[in-house]
């Protein structure tokens, strides 16, 4: 069969601790819109993950945010690093990604995600994932064709691949998304600042009304890659972002191109679409 | 005594009338909440299994009798440290299944901790308390009405020690209660959180009871007999965490039918320690057998992707030692 079942001791219940004995682990198959780890290259996981979410509704709405750091392809182990932990392999005892794994992906993907205003979180950190042989490092074979040569230095907001469904993904992982021309841009303490005119929201999130007439939006430590979007100012974009702290970082740029196929088809999509929410994971 | 609910994990009706020794109360509370009773009776295997690993290397092990009513015997007929031990881990043990049956939805009387809802706030920013949080203040009522009641009939020195363990083992469970918490930001961060209040695991509410025994503190009646005072002057007073005793406890080195003791012949010793496993402590001076054997493990194990963890066999070989029987056979022993 596909999957080598090792006994062990019965260490099933090492999954059990801390608040999760009222439910027994279960395998389940990965759905298909569970981006971040349907292709991962196996078909089965166990939930609880080991990131503690307990339902499939929560699993989904936690990976969504990672899915567009998939997309800046930081590191080739990426997607097997976090499918380790949020689509846990089916064995009869928790495989845990190794140490060096998790140190490598934290390496060459945490400058990218300061780009996006993020830390390696707390429940990445490296020191809880074991050393020895037992842990998960492979990179599943199809994934080397993947790997792209990193000789590219544009500011990861500004890589972003023009098809519907990543804009709707990245989309979903914002919290504020916007329609605007672009005013200026300037530099300023080792970011650009993006002054915005003519604005007109998609998903207002963490900005107020009346903060919306004197928006700046900031490309984090951006001030000196380049983003090509930002050479031809003459028409709409489709910018989303984040807040952090009081600065609104822009984390995703698209030309408004409705010429373009995918990005109609995106703005289809966008009418009917609903992104997991927090709300309808935890009623 | 209530303790025999483990062999008898049948429907309530039949568990309520043939647990011997159960007093009126506690038969009540056994008729009208059968569903705890459940939740008691398959608790008592989980502490005794936690008893039986605190006092691994001990020559008294903790261990139990299949058909005795009182589970352990008639050593716990003495008012000794392990009486105490035994006492306050099985009424933290009743706290602890109680209470984790609540949350596990399989209680008719009692839910998740009803208080904690709505938004909160603590050190590290506002949290919505959300999930589960174990409402141990259920379990620690319950057990208290059902595990004491027995204690109250009689109001004698022994029922008095009994009732102190017994609250040091309810309080222990509670020690361990601890904030959970889940973050829900994007990417992990934690811009909106839930939390809980969760126990922790039982060891460690047996690892606390293990120093409150090492530590434990022999007391005697003061002289209007409604407390205690420390048998020596020197001593603290208990606290309300502290395990009292009053009576010292045996060597249990040999086996001893009135005494309740098994003796020490034949138990696994170790010969590297200097502790209460060594071999010259656990076999009480009489010497030690040693067997050659080879074991069997797992070893060299591998994750390959994807997805199979392969190890390969070892054999171990390894010496055992056991403790030599007492020379006059324990069957001579006077009764």
């Amino acid at each position: 069969s596909e999957y080598d079942y090792v006994s062990f001791q019965s260490d099933i219940g090492a999954y059990q601790s801390g608040r999760f004995y009222t439910k027994p682990p279960q395998c389940v198959d990965i759905p298909a819109d569970l981006r971040l780890c349907h292709n991962v290259g196996y078909k089965r996981m166990v939930l609880p993950n080991l990131l503690e979410h307990e339902t499939m509704a929560e699993v989904k709405q936690q990976a969504s945010s990672w899915v567009p750091l998939l997309n800046k392809n930081c590191h080739i182990g990426t997607q097997v690093f976090l499918c380790s932990l949020f689509a846990p392999v089916c064995l009869d005892r928790p495989i845990y990604p190794c140490r060096w794994l998790c140190e490598a992906v934290r390496d060459s993907c945490e400058p990218v995600m300061q780009f996006f205003g993020f830390y390696w979180p707390e429940m990445l950190k490296c020191d809880k994932f074991p050393e020895g042989d037992v842990c998960i490092a492979m990179t599943p074979p199809n994934a080397t064709e993947a790997s792209k040569p990193q000789g590219t230095t544009v500011c990861p907001p500004c890589d972003n691949e023009l098809k519907s469904e990543a804009i709707i993904e990245h989309l979903c992982a914002s919290e504020f998304a916007l329609r605007m021309k672009i005013k200026e841009v300037k530099k300023e303490n080792g970011d650009k600042k993006i002054v915005p005119k003519k604005k007109k929201p998609l998903k207002l999130g963490p900005i107020k009304k009346k903060e919306l007439k004197k928006l700046v939006l900031y490309l984090k430590n951006g001030a000196d890659c380049p983003c090509h979007q930002l050479d031809n100012l003459s028409h709409h974009f489709l910018i989303m972002g984040r807040k952090v702290k009081s600065q609104y970082l822009l984390t995703a740029i698209h030309k408004w191109d409705k010429k373009n196929k995918e990005f109609k088809t995106f703005m289809k999509k966008m009418k009917n679409h609903e992104c997991p929410t927090f709300q309808s994971v935890f009623k | 005594s209530w303790w025999y609910m483990r062999a008898t994990s049948g429907s309530s009706r039949v568990m309520c009338d043939n647990v011997p020794g159960l007093v009126s109360h506690q038969r009540q509370l056994c008729h009208r909440h059968p569903d705890v009773m459940r939740a008691i009776g398959l608790g008592v295997t989980e502490w005794t299994m936690e008893c039986q690993h605190q006092f691994r290397q001990h020559r008294w092990n903790c261990n139990t009798l299949d058909r005795d009513h009182s589970l352990f015997g008639r050593v716990l007929l003495r008012s000794s440290r392990e009486s105490a031990f035994v006492y306050a881990i099985s009424s933290a043990g009743v706290v602890f299944a109680i209470t984790r049956a609540c949350s596990q939805g399989e209680l008719k009387s009692c839910s998740c901790d009803p208080k904690k809802k709505g938004t909160a706030k603590d050190n590290k920013g506002t949290f919505d308390w959300g999930g589960c949080s174990d409402n141990i203040d259920y379990g620690i009522k319950f057990a208290r009405a059902f595990v004491d009641a027995k204690e109250r009939k009689g109001k004698d020195a022994r029922a008095l020690m009994n009732l102190h363990n017994n609250r040091a083992g309810r309080k222990a469970v509670k020690r361990f209660l601890k904030q959970e918490c889940k973050c829900h930001g994007v990417s992990g961060s934690c811009t909106l959180r839930t939390c809980w209040l969760a126990m922790a695991d039982f060891r460690k509410t047996g690892n606390y009871l293990w120093r409150k025994y090492n530590g434990a503190i022999q007391v005697v009646m003061n002289q209007d007999g409604t407390g205690f005072t420390v048998a020596n002057k020197r001593f603290k007073k208990p606290t309300k965490n502290d395990l009292v005793y009053f009576e010292n406890s045996p060597d249990y080195c040999i086996r001893d039918r009135d005494a309740g003791s098994l003796g020490t012949a034949g138990r696994v010793c170790n010969l590297t320690s200097r502790g209460m496993d060594s071999c010259e402590v656990m076999c009480c001076g009489r010497g030690y057998d040693t067997s050659h054997i080879t074991r069997k493990t797992k070893c060299e194990c591998k994750f390959h992707w994807c997805c199979a963890v392969r190890c390969q066999d070892c054999v171990e070989a390894l010496d055992v030692h056991t403790c030599k029987a007492p020379k006059s056979p324990d069957w001579a022993a006077p009764t």
